[in-house]
């Protein structure tokens, strides 16, 4: 089974944890994770190492996770990886924003681990 | 004819969709089943952490969470799935965790709050013997709610409203 190199980005270390715990528990067990606590440091990770997917927050201090999305579609920094949103932003308009600036997915805080099976799993088996 | 976010304050002020929020918020993420509760415990322990998210936008003002140091501890305990046994970074991370949650939820049961209304990054305050005062509020929702042999105090302050 292949690895998938997840890349991480929230503010909070605990939510980060969280998240990995959520794709372990919906089967995503090949899981190599890196972290980053805002956009700006999750672009340095980029820069550094692919990744076979990218979860992120929205509201993060020093660069939001739309900004962050944007600079790594600008920047071609992991083309074709798919992007998921986590975060407490739920309105129509935050979504859209997202899947302008380059999401696939989009998962509101508080979440199941059934909700990243059915979201982000699909997303990690068909790149 | 629109109604004004001014005009539904009644609405927006409901204690129902603070109940709701803390209810989402616990079972999901925590895993616990929380009760409103009309008596406020006093905390053994003296110390306790205070998480506070600022609304801006349509309504200004303050989602603020409080609870006492062993209830913080098990309550990241719960999301950790580790045994904390001081307030510690991870403890304090939790609590703005559960503020920011508490407040993005809470403000999204409200279409107006949802689509134009702010957060702000949590601020996480720890001490004894401390309060938190807004003076002359548009409103203030505060309730109580206990878990097993823990509690814990959810406000949400307007101090604007369009």
């Amino acid at each position: 089974m292949r690895e998938i190199r997840t890349l991480i980005v929230d503010d909070s270390s605990v939510m980060r944890k969280i998240v990995e715990r959520a794709l372990r528990q919906a089967g995503l067990d090949q899981l190599v994770v890196h972290e980053a606590g805002s956009g700006a440091e999750g672009l340095d990770v980029l820069k550094a190492k692919p990744v076979d997917l990218i979860l992120t927050d929205i509201n993060m201090p020093v660069m939001d996770g739309l900004e962050f999305l944007r600079q790594v579609r600008a920047q071609s920094l992991a083309p074709g990886v798919p992007v998921v949103m986590i975060t407490t932003e739920s309105s129509e308009d935050h979504v859209k924003q997202a899947i302008q600036a380059g999401a696939q997915g989009y998962i509101r805080k508080p979440f199941t681990a059934d909700q990243v099976k059915e979201r982000i799993v699909p997303l990690v088996r068909a790149a | 004819m629109a109604v004004s976010l001014r005009e539904s304050v009644e609405w927006v002020s409901n204690p129902k969709n603070l109940d709701e929020t803390v209810d989402e918020v616990f079972r999901l993420m925590l895993g616990i089943t929380c009760r409103h509760s009309n008596v406020v415990r006093a905390h053994a322990d003296q110390e306790s952490v205070t998480a506070v998210v600022g609304f801006g936008g349509p309504l200004s003002g303050a989602c603020v969470f409080r609870a006492g140091a062993a209830a913080a501890m098990k309550m990241a305990g719960r999301m950790t799935n580790a045994n904390h046994k001081t307030l510690d970074h991870t403890v304090k991370d939790a609590a703005g965790e559960i503020c920011n949650m508490l407040a993005g939820v809470w403000k999204g049961k409200v279409p107006e709050l949802a689509a134009n209304c702010r957060l702000s990054i949590p601020a996480v305050i720890t001490g004894r013997d401390y309060n938190l005062h807004v003076l002359a509020p548009e409103f203030e929702v505060r309730r109580h709610y206990s878990f097993d042999d823990g509690s814990f105090e959810v406000t949400i302050i307007c101090d604007g409203l369009d």
